[in-house]
């Protein structure tokens, strides 16, 4: 069923994409859902990933990271810590991010120790890897 | 009467006092600006968190005095967090929120008050009084706060509270009403209350929760609670550089007004002079005569 549903993605700082579509994508915490025209009322708890939308002025992508999706009446309300559109995802903060994580996991996750700077590591360790690969696959 | 000298010099640093005071008042009209973009650009953000807590708690119902945050915690001491300016000439912008803070104070004990102070007007003045300052909090500068650092400081406040030591906690600020009226007030932040939820709201049909209600609302609400520090200290900022805007100004067109009355008796004296020396020449040419 195609048609146009409008999207919003708010973060605290701005309204960073106000739009309608006619099928969005986003990654919750138990995996990817897809919205299209007519979904059932939804909240989800969103995860790290990409939020895809395909529209008549074609298809684009989005970095999120946390949050929360509500879909009621064909609007999908997207209430996100970050959100940054391929060009501007920084892809050398991100993969020193990336390194920096890796170590701190490398070094504590043997010592059993310090339960939270390991959950804190792994998390940061999602974001990066998801950064470098939105901005891989969209920049060119 | 102060000699002609006198007065020019008065009517000089009158004059470098003005300049100064339009200065400040200049910068802090940007400043306002600037966090009334802020303050206007996190508010679909709160909304929308609030929105999402109301209908999910109206969703959940009773379940939710089950969850740790909605009761009052172990402890018999009560928390504050208190957001003041760090820099002074701002008209009564602390001293109303001090009085304010005074008057919630009267009659609860006081020796069983902490306080988290954002400001460093705030800390003076209760240290100065021996008030119990826990924490002030000074990193990052207030200007440069942003949602995260916020955040930050809601999670410390939350896992005080969750820690047990308090029975409650409250948020001493100035709400920004407009851009002349700012209201000092002390509002209860911990523990959460079904009203302030507006969970008697709109009771929505089933929606699809992902993962379940519950883990969303776990999620949801440290967000919310930060949401609220963030527009708080947002609030607090704007009310701040509104109210010394207002007395910049103020302070600008009492010295102007100061100067002009100086200036109309420096004329004064200046022609008296002149009228005494015209008429010692005249005298004194008659004479010659």
């Amino acid at each position: 069923m195609a048609g146009p549903i409008s999207l919003r993605v708010i973060t605290p700082e701005a309204v960073t994409l106000d739009t309608t579509c006619s099928s969005i994508s986003f990654p919750t915490t138990d995996g990817s859902v897809g919205v299209l025209k007519g979904h059932a009322p939804m909240v989800a708890a969103l995860g790290v990933g990409e939020l895809q939308l395909r529209g008549d002025a074609g298809d684009s992508a989005m970095f999120i990271a946390g949050g929360f999706a509500e879909v009621r009446d064909n609007v999908v309300r997207v209430v996100t810590d970050v959100s940054e559109p391929p060009t501007e995802i920084d892809v050398e903060r991100a993969s020193k991010a990336a390194e920096r994580a890796r170590a701190r996991l490398e070094t504590n996750e043997s010592a059993e120790g310090e339960h939270l700077d390991v959950l804190r590591a792994r998390a940061s360790l999602a974001r990066a890897i998801m950064r470098q690969q939105i901005a891989s696959k969209y920049r060119r | 009467m102060a000699g002609i000298k006198e007065l020019r010099l008065r009517i000089k640093s009158v004059g470098s006092i003005k300049q100064i005071t339009r200065a400040m008042e200049m910068v802090a009209s940007t400043k306002l600006r600037r966090f009334q973009d802020r303050a206007v650009a996190s508010r679909p953000y709160s909304e929308e968190i609030a929105g999402l807590v109301s209908r999910l708690s109206s969703m959940l119902g009773d379940d939710m005095e089950d969850q740790p945050l909605f009761s009052p915690g172990a402890g018999d001491r009560t928390l504050v967090l208190l957001i003041t300016s760090d820099r002074g000439l701002c008209g009564a912008f602390n001293t109303n929120l001090f009085r304010e803070l005074e008057r919630w104070l009267a009659g609860r004990d006081v020796s069983k008050h902490d306080f988290f102070v954002y400001g460093r007007k705030g800390a003076q003045y209760l240290t100065s009084r021996g008030r119990n300052v826990t924490r002030f909090i000074t990193d990052p500068p207030m200007e440069e706060i942003d949602y995260h650092n916020a955040a930050l400081t809601g999670r410390m406040l939350t896992s005080e509270f969750a820690g047990g030591a308090y029975k409650d906690v409250f948020i001493g600020y100035s709400a920004f009403e407009s851009m002349v009226k700012y209201t000092p007030q002390i509002t209860p932040f911990l523990p959460l209350t079904p009203d302030a939820l507006g969970g008697a709201g709109e009771a929505q049909s089933e929606a699809i929760m992902e993962p379940d209600a519950k883990s969303i609302f776990e999620s949801l609400v440290p967000r919310y609670l930060e949401t609220r520090i963030y527009n708080s200290l947002l609030e607090s900022l704007t009310s701040e550089y509104a109210s010394r805007r207002f007395a910049m100004k103020n302070a600008t067109d009492a010295a102007d007004d100061m100067q002009k009355a100086l200036k109309g008796v420096y004329n004064r004296k200046r022609q008296e002079g002149i009228t005494k020396e015209l008429l010692d020449i005249v005298g004194g040419t008659e004479a010659v005569k």
